[in-house]
């Protein structure tokens, strides 16, 4: 089978010819649990407006990442950088969003979408208007005034994605946000995704354990083995966008899973 | 909320023939059976007791009230502040718990005597037992409420750039709403004994407890089935009183949409 390099085309961030300065930088990261090591020598530079799926297996240090570039837990060495600052340990520089959509059941779909504003703040009326527009235009105008549980998973996990993009960070973590869902649901989102990173252009770390979810997603697959978490392969997704759901059957597609499948189950 | 009265209209004429049929049954056994109504007084006595001593009964009515209401409302807001401070502060936790514990686990009757004791024929001693059996499930269930708040919720917020006292107000408190008014239920329908311990034991002031002791002690059977059945509203009213606030204060629990007072609309321009 031959494996079709094609040219990086749309997966460029839009509207740029000349490679987008770098977003957020991991620089040379270890984090130890005791005598355990969770994450060696972890490394990487993420473009801005790039979309950067980890695929691993439980255990392989993903949600530990996650946690240190977020700055809930502190490294043992190494930094984390974003736009030329050094953000370790300091909570709060990016977004991020969960499997569990972590919704306040008293709260109504636009109140939890205008959380951050609450938090930091309080909601003011235009915080409102600006989270009802962008609500509307990814489909959940006619459940601003719903409470969450009157919402389907696949919906509250769109109220959990307009939260994250309301907070305002450049940058955002997503941790398996469609684990929970149901394989057609599932599909759609990752659309529906696909769509709010073309609009609104930000930066986009994906969390995932599924392999054709991370291809369909990203720009970069970053592979990492467990025990200890480590990068194992970096592979550039050559998939123009936007990406229709053939892509799926495509022999780039079909041998990028074969490649990321050796590197997981060799 | 129409929906949800209008779906408790059908159990609510199921209960009033329920309890029609047991006044008639009743009636009917004591007519049969030829007992005394020292004895047991056949339900129509009881209610021409009522109707026939209400001016005294009304004011007794009120005193018991009184001294529920007030006892409650302060048991309920000490048990609140209290399981705020122990939720917030692990080591008061600890400190606090076995205490309480302890402080439900002595017979109300005992403390009773006591507190008389210290506080004399007054009201004081009478709030003092509502409020010690009303505080307790409401510390309990107040607890549950902080503790059930996610740590990754609690993350996220710190994450979203939320400080202490926002994070508190935004996520937490509105957790305990729900399993307040749980402890607020049960200590409703509790509390009315605790104002009837405390009239037992001494009392410088009429109630209705103090009421049931002199009917029975008159073999006034009928005027005790007749302040039993008002100690029964009184209980029964607070439990409803307290449930209609639930369904007020929680609009999240019964609908799909926010209350016309928390919905948002497009503020109104041309477009």
């Amino acid at each position: 089978m031959p494996e079709a390099r094609e040219p990086r085309t749309a997966a460029e961030p839009p509207g740029s010819g000349t490679p987008a300065p770098t977003k957020l930088s991991i620089e040379k990261l270890n984090v130890s649990f005791g005598s355990v090591t969770a994450l060696s020598d972890v490394s990487l530079d993420i473009a801005d407006g790039e979309f950067v799926c980890i695929l691993g297996a439980s255990g392989c240090g993903k949600s530990t990442l996650f946690n240190v570039v977020s700055g809930l837990l502190k490294a043992t060495s190494g930094k984390i950088v974003l736009d030329g600052h050094d953000v370790s340990n300091r909570p709060g520089q990016v977004g991020y969003m969960l499997q569990k959509d972590l919704m306040l059941p008293w709260r109504t779909v636009l109140g939890n979408i205008t959380l951050a504003a609450s938090l930091t703040r309080g909601a003011t009326a235009q915080d409102r208007a600006e989270a009802a527009e962008l609500a509307s235009r990814y489909g959940l105008g006619d459940f601003l005034n719903h409470y969450p549980h009157a919402l389907s998973g696949g919906m509250r996990q769109r109220v959990a994605m307009m939260r994250t993009i309301a907070a305002g960070r450049q940058v955002m973590l997503l941790d398996e946000p469609f684990g929970a869902l149901d394989a057609q649901t599932r599909l759609g989102m990752q659309q529906w995704l696909l769509q709010l990173w073309r609009d609104l252009k930000r930066t986009i770390l994906f969390v995932t354990h599924d392999v054709d979810e991370a291809i369909y997603l990203a720009d970069r697959i970053v592979v990492m083995t467990p025990r200890p978490g480590r990068i194992a392969e970096i592979l550039t997704v050559d998939l123009p966008r936007p990406r229709p759901l053939e892509v799926l059957t495509t022999d780039t597609f079909v041998g990028l899973k074969r490649q990321i499948m050796q590197h997981l189950y060799h | 909320m129409n929906t949800r009265f209008g779906a408790a209209a059908g159990p609510f004429l199921i209960w009033v023939v329920a309890m029609v049929l047991i006044l008639v049954a009743w009636q009917v056994l004591v007519w049969v059976s030829g007992l005394p109504p020292y004895v047991i007084p056949p339900p129509a006595l009881a209610f021409q007791t009522l109707f026939d001593n209400w001016p005294r009964l009304s004011v007794l009515t009120g005193q018991t009230l009184y001294e529920t209401a007030i006892g409650y409302v302060l048991g309920a807001l000490i048990g609140f502040l209290l399981a705020l401070a122990m939720g917030q502060i692990r080591v008061v936790q600890r400190l606090v718990m076995p205490a309480l514990i302890i402080s439900q686990a002595v017979p109300i009757v005992a403390i009773a005597a006591p507190l008389v004791i210290i506080f004399g024929f007054g009201i004081t001693p009478k709030l003092i037992i509502v409020a010690w059996i009303v505080f307790f499930p409401v510390v309990v269930n107040v607890l549950d409420g902080l503790a059930s708040v996610d740590r990754d919720m609690l993350n996220l917020a710190r994450l979203m750039g939320g400080g202490g006292l926002r994070t508190f107000a935004i996520v937490k408190l509105p957790a305990c709403i729900g399993p307040l008014f749980s402890g607020l239920k049960i200590g409703a329908t509790y509390a009315v004994t605790g104002a009837v311990i405390g009239e037992w034991t001494a009392s410088s002031k009429q109630g209705l407890g103090t009421y049931l002791l002199t009917a029975n002690a008159q073999m006034n059977t009928a005027g005790v089935y007749a302040a039993m059945l008002l100690l029964t509203v009184i209980g029964v009213g607070s439990f409803l009183l307290v449930f209609g606030l639930e369904v007020l204060m929680t609009p999240w629990r019964s609908r799909s949409t926010a209350p016309a007072w928390a919905q948002w609309n497009p503020p109104r321009t041309t477009s």
